[in-house]
């Protein structure tokens, strides 16, 4: 019976997620859930339901209860890593989610309860990178009709396998389910657990998206660019001698139009390292070489 | 395309049309105060099993049986911890529900709802079991056992059958617990409740 055996394979799809699928406990009234990242015990949560940095517990599959660590947390995209007092988990598998299609059966999972929680859906839209209101840069955009039900944020989005996809929040964006795919989880747990906080290039300068002249327009194939309202002191733009009433117009070889573009050039992996810039100054384009800060 | 999703269809009708074989609508009160509900067969002699709020306090309330044939049923007991109510038609030679393994049902599994929202007769929703038990989201919190699943349930639906793939009993629709989760009345509370009423009924 084809529809016995569907049952029984969501089931058995849960089953296998609810191995790598924990408690966790870090803030007031009802606890969140989180996904198993390393068998040594770090664990993925969302940020926004670790409200306090410490007396953190993480409730495991096997009901036991251990007290954990907050490695790092990055609010940009919703992820907190924590670091259990345990070890020999069982780490998610992860689905590859270029095999991932519209259409396609999804549950969320969640343990804000001793007991595994499920329900089910279909993915609505896949997307390619985009950035979250909250200023994150998410590799892929990844939406479900899925219903997040209290304490299911911080838990895996699986495909028909068990595998998870991405971990699901309800606050990346407000009333619709999206999840966190598993490549950002990934880079930002690395930046989080090297480091204990995402960094982020630092150039010091306020800026402001501003139409270019008409002729420059053409020459350099683009109508906006960034005027420089100000430059801090002692930062990398000083040192690089840009100054205020400057237009940045590319950035490490990249065309600058409006603010993102620029965030997106000032990755953390950048810092550093030294990016030529382009500018306009009297009418003149020029071109410098900035030394990418770390903003602390 | 694939025949899997035909055939989950024809087995998802087959499940429905078990759950219409016993599905039966009950009313109480008169007038404006008139209530409506479901109600499920519970044996081929006429035991039927409702929600307690769906009978509202009455000695006697009407049921549809699935034939439309009109009854007056005797009320024979109610649970107002578990908000259930047995009642007992007078007919013989009726299709009873099989319970099925409610205590054991598996999360994720696939559940249908049937019942008559809003006045619409027979009317099914499908969703999954999100969890079983006593530690369940927005449950009420007194400790009592429900099977929670993806379904919302509307006044209508309350005392209709929730079965599984096979059109087994898994719990009767009982009431919503926050805007997503609904929550039915374990069969294996169910079959306890009808015990006991019985026992009571047989002492008496």
């Amino acid at each position: 019976m084809a529809l016995e055996e569907l049952s029984n394979a969501l089931a058995d799809s849960v089953e296998h997620a609810a191995q790598s699928l924990v408690r966790v406990e870090a803030r007031r009234r009802l606890p969140a859930t989180g996904i198993v990242w390393s068998a040594d015990g770090l664990i993925v949560t969302a940020h926004h339901v670790v409200t306090r940095d410490e007396d953190i517990t993480v409730g495991l599959p096997n009901g036991e209860r251990v007290s954990a660590d907050l490695v790092g947390r990055d609010p940009h995209t919703d992820l907190a890593i924590l670091r259990a007092h345990a070890e020999g988990l069982t780490a998610a598998t992860w689905a590859d989610l270029d095999a991932a299609r519209i259409g396609h059966i999804v549950l969320a999972v969640g343990r804000p309860g001793t007991s595994p929680q499920a329900t089910l859906g279909i993915i609505s839209a896949l997307g390619d990178s985009w950035r979250a209101p909250s200023g994150g840069s998410i590799e892929r955009y990844l939406q479900t009709d899925v219903v997040m039900y209290p304490g299911f944020s911080g838990g895996p989005l699986i495909d028909v396998n068990g595998h998870a996809l991405g971990m699901n929040t309800s606050s990346l964006v407000r009333g619709v389910s999206v999840a966190l795919p598993g490549n950002t989880i990934s880079r930002v747990a690395d930046t989080l657990v090297q480091h204990g906080r995402m960094r982020q290039g630092y150039l010091g300068v306020g800026v402001q998206p501003v139409r270019l002249p008409e002729e420059l327009q053409q020459e350099l194939d683009q109508e906006t660019g960034l005027l420089i309202m100000n430059v801090a002191k002692g930062s990398p733009a000083a040192h690089a001698e840009l100054l205020m009433g400057d237009t940045i117009v590319t950035f490490d070889g990249m065309a600058v139009r409006q603010m993102d573009d620029l965030l997106s050039a000032l990755s953390g992996d950048k810092i550093g390292t030294e990016v030529p810039v382009t500018i306009i100054r009297g009418g003149e384009i020029r071109e410098a070489a900035v030394t990418i800060g770390d903003k602390e | 395309m694939s025949e899997i999703l035909q055939r989950i269809n024809a087995d998802s009708a087959q499940a429905v049309a078990r759950a219409h074989q016993v599905l039966v609508r009950v009313s109480s009160g008169r007038g404006w105060r008139r209530g409506a509900g479901s109600g499920v067969v519970w044996s081929t002699d006429g035991l039927i099993v409702t929600n307690g709020h769906v009978v509202r306090g009455e000695d006697y309330v009407d049921v549809w049986l699935p034939t439309n044939a009109r009854h007056r049923a005797r009320v024979l007991g109610l649970a107002t911890n578990y908000d259930l109510a047995l009642l007992k038609v007078d007919a013989a030679g009726l299709v009873a529900i099989e319970p099925g393994d409610s205590a054991n049902i598996r999360t994720g599994s696939v559940v249908f709802g049937a019942g008559h929202p809003w006045g619409v007769l027979g009317a099914v929703t499908s969703g999954v079991v999100i969890g079983v038990g006593a530690d369940l989201p927005e449950r009420p919190d007194n400790g009592q056992e429900w099977v929670a699943v993806s379904l919302h349930y509307r006044p209508g639906h309350s005392g209709g059958p929730l079965v599984d793939v096979s059109g087994r009993l898994i719990g009767i629709n009982t009431m919503m617990a926050g805007p997503n989760v609904g929550l039915a009345v374990p069969a294996h509370i169910v079959t306890r409740f009808v015990e006991k009423v019985l026992e009571t009924a047989a002492a008496a």
